[in-house]
């Protein structure tokens, strides 16, 4: 009784400590800046101030800005997850020869730094004449987010049931059909999980974005942010405005998607 | 069959998307060539502030004097400048004139690098090295080492700024401290608010407020020289001279004194900001790019400013610059554009909008708190008195500094041991640099 209690408790803090930021950035976003000001970010707003939220809204654009984001966000997630998908048939499945050299390549290129990347990826979108352009974002995030991908999904498959597989081909299926027919149905929990992630990181994907898409009416939702930010100043109330604005579609996407969320997590531990 | 199902729409989706995403860059690309001519303007001041106000009626003049050229203005993340300038204005995206960062590591880089067009034959032709006091050209020449101070002209600054005292009236009256006009007067007033149970100077001591306190006591001991030697590496400086030493051992002694308040080492700059717009503190040492701020969201009191009592130099400088990227389609737009916000009119607006402008009318602004900033400026731009910012000449020297006030402020390190440590640094700059 007891252990059930405590472990209510502590989880009941953890949520509590979670929530806080959100609480803090709904508080300042809905109060004026002379509010602010006078008393402080931590009390409880005069009254209900939404301006700041429109004018934000209206400076930057801000639904070109959520087309841009889900746009850009939707396609890396789709691509990243075919392309893993595809990769990690040859390597986990398909068994390729070397493929340990493989997989340990793709870990590194997990753990490379975005700021490394950055002039060779400037140069090449710059020769591909991509440069400035969501298509190029699109490629260059496909290619990260399935670098992950890859590697989750080769392990994955690499316990993928051999009897399955020997069945489909007696019944006469090539390795396509198999592909298509047996392996992506049956993985599709961790595919959904995959895809989601895929989603969200790019969602919130800031230095790239900020490097590769110049013009304004090509910028994704965490660039949008970075406006209010200034040289030596910076507006709270209308930052906060901007953070929940920013937020509140991945939130949104991911309160859709949680129950594939939760299955696709839990799905080893039914077997 | 209804996975395969789902599988084949996932597919419909992404043929989709990937269609979208395809096409519009291109048409977006080709639109600029076939239409009227374009003034591509970039800038990252708000659209309220004093040089969002002032350039929106630049933009409007621009377009009424140049019938059939379309401005295509876009405001820009300061990050994303900063960040990227190098990258954006070595590409084909590069706009015909925009807002950029002086100083040696930014414009001065950027020149060097042969990214931004000489402006020179362009001021002398249009005369606006005419408009501009000595102090305010040094930020936009430089060398062929990308330094500031002397060489060619790779860009105009419209606005300065300036770092100010700005007092709280209301507190100075409840306390009945008076007004100072001297340094000793300064002190005094600082020890009757001591005296009274309150801590006078909002300081935020993890960012630049504190350093500015620093270097504007060392310019109290400086002449010209000193700040050319420092600034501009003409000639050897001596961190234990007796301009740094005065200032190291007053910042530490203003600590003791209970002047500064020992817990502001971890304060930033807006909590100094905020605190002051709350009627905490009675004064704050810090620029002029807050004065817009205050004169909008100070509600409860009266506020006024002075120049740091005593000094004829104080940190300040020019304002951002209007800079001409080399890959720029259509150069002499911009030169009329930069033309257009030098001229009294848009100078004016800028003053009477809480700017500091570099050529405006003094008789024409008639905003009584505005006149008050740009008098004040008047005055030290008219005797030279602009020195710049301490962090300037040495790149990451901002960091430097920052550690090196907190230890003065926090007691951990001795006034003499905190010069040897903002010394090594800057010793080392001048060595890569060839000095």
């Amino acid at each position: 009784m007891i252990r059930k209690y405590s472990v209510l408790v502590s989880l009941a803090v953890l949520a509590v400590v979670m929530l806080v930021p959100f609480a803090i950035v709904t508080l300042n976003a809905l109060r004026s800046p002379q509010d602010y000001s006078a008393n402080g970010p931590l009390s409880l707003p005069d009254g209900l101030y939404l301006d700041g939220i429109v004018e934000f809204w209206n400076r930057v654009d801000f639904g070109g800005k959520l087309w841009n984001s889900l746009l850009i966000s939707g396609s890396v997630a789709v691509l990243a997850v075919i392309l893993s998908v595809l990769n990690a048939y040859a390597l986990g499945i398909g068994r390729v020869r070397g493929r340990v050299w493989i997989m340990v390549v793709f870990l590194v290129a997990n753990t490379l730094p975005q700021e490394a990347l950055v002039y060779p990826l400037y140069y090449l979108s710059k020769q591909a004449g991509l440069y400035d352009s969501r298509l190029g974002v699109i490629i260059i995030f496909t290619v990260i987010q399935s670098a992950f991908g890859t590697y989750l999904l080769a392990s994955v498959l690499g316990r993928f049931p051999h009897e399955i597989l020997e069945a489909a081909a007696i019944d006469g299926a090539g390795k396509w059909r198999a592909l298509w027919r047996i392996v992506v149905p049956i993985s599709r929990p961790t595919l959904s999980v995959l895809l989601i992630f895929f989603f969200i990181w790019t969602w919130n994907e800031f230095f790239l974005p900020l490097i590769f898409l110049i013009s304004n009416e090509n910028q994704t939702v965490p660039v949008a942010l970075g406006v209010l930010q200034g040289d030596k100043m910076m507006d709270a109330t209308m930052s906060s405005a901007s953070a929940l604005l920013g937020i509140l579609p991945a939130v949104v996407f991911f309160l859709i998607f949680q129950r594939t969320l939760t299955r696709g997590v839990t799905v080893g531990a039914i077997k | 069959m209804s996975k395969v199902r789902t599988g084949v729409a996932a597919l419909a989706m992404l043929a989709a998307l990937a269609a979208c995403g395809s096409t519009e860059p291109e048409a977006g690309g080709q639109a600029a060539s076939d239409g009227p001519r374009v003034l591509k303007l970039w800038h990252y001041e708000s659209a309220d502030g004093a040089m969002g106000k002032a350039w929106a009626e630049a933009i409007k003049q621009f377009e009424s004097s140049h019938p059939g050229v379309e401005v295509q203005f876009e405001e820009k993340a300061f990050e994303q400048i900063r960040q990227s300038a190098g990258m954006i204005l070595n590409s084909d995206e590069a706009p015909d004139v925009m807002e950029y960062n002086k100083g040696n590591a930014t414009a001065g880089l950027l020149s060097k690098q042969g990214l931004l067009t000489d402006l020179t034959p362009e001021v002398a032709k249009r005369g606006w090295d005419k408009l501009l006091s000595p102090s305010l050209q040094t930020t936009a020449k430089y060398d062929d080492r990308g330094i500031m101070g002397a060489g060619k002209w790779f860009g105009v600054p419209n606005y300065a700024e300036y770092v100010m005292v700005y007092y709280n009236e209301d507190l100075f009256e409840k306390h009945k401290v008076e007004v100072p006009t001297t340094f000793d007067g300064f002190t005094a007033a600082m020890d009757e608010f001591v005296k009274a149970g309150v801590t006078p100077l909002a300081v935020g001591g993890a960012e630049y407020p504190a350093q500015q306190i620093f270097y504007q006591l060392a310019l109290s001991k400086a002449q010209r020289p000193w700040v050319d030697g420092f600034q501009l590496y003409k000639g050897k400086v001596d961190f234990h001279g007796p301009e740094f030493t005065y200032a190291a051992e007053t910042v530490a002694d203003w600590v003791k004194k209970g002047y500064i308040a020992k817990d502001s080492a971890a304060l930033k700059a807006e909590d100094m900001g905020v605190s002051f717009i709350g009627g905490k503190y009675p004064i704050v040492v810090t620029g002029s790019w807050w004065y817009g701020r205050f004169a909008s969201e100070i509600k409860d009191f009266e506020w006024g400013s002075f120049l740091w009592p005593g000094n004829t130099m104080s940190a300040g400088s020019s304002g951002n610059i209007w800079v001409v990227p080399e890959n720029a389609e259509n150069k002499d737009l911009a030169y009329d554009f930069i033309d257009i916000t030098m001229k009294k009119e848009i100078q004016n607006l800028l003053g009477n909008s809480g700017g500091v402008p570099v050529a405006a009318d003094p008789a024409a602004i008639t905003d009584e708190k505005s006149k008050e900033l740009i008098e004040n400026f008047t005055k030290l731009s008219a005797g030279d008195g602009l020195a710049f910012y301490p962090d300037w000449p040495a790149p990451g020297y901002y960091d430097v500094l920052v550690a090196g006030v907190q230890n003065l402020i926090n007691g951990s390190k001795t006034p003499s041991a905190v010069l040897d440590e903002i010394a090594g640094p800057y010793e080392e700059n001048l060595a890569d640099i060839g000095n």
